[in-house]
């Protein structure tokens, strides 16, 4: 494929070209993708210590997200599944984009480009969607000790939802960890779509035709694709698991 | 093509290719997508069915659903962010240390994290825990459903 090139052991390192045949941003946005990596890591890591612990008391995935839209059974998995479906979707977008760039066709990049916005926006969504039901909570609700703070002390209550010290689905932690990682993980996701529509804008004003490459394209593609990677990970260590 | 004026070969430009060789890629992309759509509708099929089949926190069903997901990220990682066609030196500077690191991680929250469930290593927080559990086992739920059974640990005294 594209980095078929063949490089002689010998000479690669004596200076004067890239012994990894890569150009600074490319390699650069590897790097700092590894750095990503490992925060990512090691928050599940810690998610995974503290589930661990908490074993006994840990709510079931399948009893807390079950909402869909526009339906009222209790549907688990179903809505987390259409996100990841959105997510890998434009995951291939993107690389459909990258791929239309090597050709230097640029029609293909818009297009593909588009339809990657079109699919990070849809997932930003879906994912306030999903927030927007945790902290909401059920009808039912459960009996918490909630802060007053008018009396300065906590009040044994019916607690809807959820919020960073209380929760009606178990263990603090819960929520916690839920806040942290799918809403840094979002955070992620809301930066990809901003990143991604600013090398679309350049796209279409032809920055990259005159310039004779779209490594720009591919290298915010990293990105992307790091951002559905680590999906993989939330999806199966927060829903399936 | 470069702001800079040096004799850097243009790795940017290298990496384009022609029309045959696109619809090899493409092909080969469409492919891995339809693999890692497959695995994720098997996941969440299994997912779906392991409550009522009382799978739900098995060792098998929990290894077989976080291989998947090392399936599912290395395609991403070769195919889609293109690691597999990289100079191989490049390929392992970059999975090496992070493979290496997470699994150190790994070991180190298995055997060193241990102290954390047992009974010796109780901290304030945790005994304050288990007396509310105790309480609420028996009985000060607010709904009969079995799956919000009440878990407090609030009350900071």
């Amino acid at each position: 494929m594209a980095h078929s090139i063949e490089i002689d052991p010998k000479e690669a390192w004596s200076g004067g070209q890239s012994p990894f045949r890569l150009s600074y941003g490319k390699m650069f946005m590897w790097f700092f993708l590894v750095s990503d990596a490992l925060t990512f890591g090691g928050l599940l890591v810690s998610y995974g210590f503290i589930r661990h612990k908490y074993a006994e008391v840990w709510p079931k995935a399948e009893h807390v997200f079950t909402h869909f839209p526009f339906v009222e059974q209790h549907l688990p998995l179903a809505y987390v599944g259409l996100m990841t479906f959105i997510l890998i979707m434009s995951s291939v977008t993107m690389v459909l984009a990258v791929e239309a760039g090597h050709r230097m066709n640029k029609k293909g990049v818009v297009l593909w480009m588009f339809w990657t916005i079109v699919g990070g926006l849809a997932f930003v969504g879906s994912q306030a969607w999903e927030w927007y039901h945790f902290i909401i909570g059920t009808a039912d609700g459960a009996w918490r000790n909630v802060w007053d703070p008018a009396t300065q002390t906590y009040v044994k209550q019916v607690f809807h939802g959820a919020n960073m010290i209380t929760n009606e689905y178990g263990v603090p932690q819960f929520a916690n960890y839920f806040f942290f990682i799918t809403g840094f993980h979002g955070t992620h996701v809301f930066s990809g779509v901003v990143i991604n529509f600013i090398i679309f804008l350049n796209v279409l004003k032809g920055t990259y035709e005159r310039r004779g490459h779209y490594e720009m394209v591919e290298k915010v593609g990293l990105y992307w694709h790091f951002v559905d990677l680590v999906w993989v990970f939330v999806f199966t260590f927060f829903y399936l698991l | 093509m470069s702001d800079f004026h040096d004799n850097y070969p243009h790795y940017e430009v290298m990496s384009n290719h022609g029309e045959e060789e696109g619809k090899k890629s493409r092909r080969t992309l469409w492919n891995v997508f339809w693999i890692m759509l497959a695995i994720t509708i098997f996941e969440l099929v299994i997912g779906f069915m392991a409550p009522s089949h009382g799978w739900s926190g098995t060792l098998w069903l929990k290894t077989l659903f976080i291989s998947l997901t090392v399936v599912k990220a290395a395609a991403i990682v070769m195919w889609f962010m293109h690691l597999k066609h990289e100079v191989s030196f490049f390929k392992y500077a970059i999975l090496a240390p992070y493979i290496i690191f997470m699994l150190y991680t790994i070991f180190i929250i298995l055997t060193e994290g241990t102290y954390a469930g047992s009974s010796g290593h109780l901290t304030r927080v945790d005994k304050i825990f288990i007396e509310q559990q105790a309480q609420l086992k028996q009985g000060h739920h607010a709904s009969t459903d079995a799956h919000h059974e009440g878990h407090d640990s609030n009350t900071r005294h």
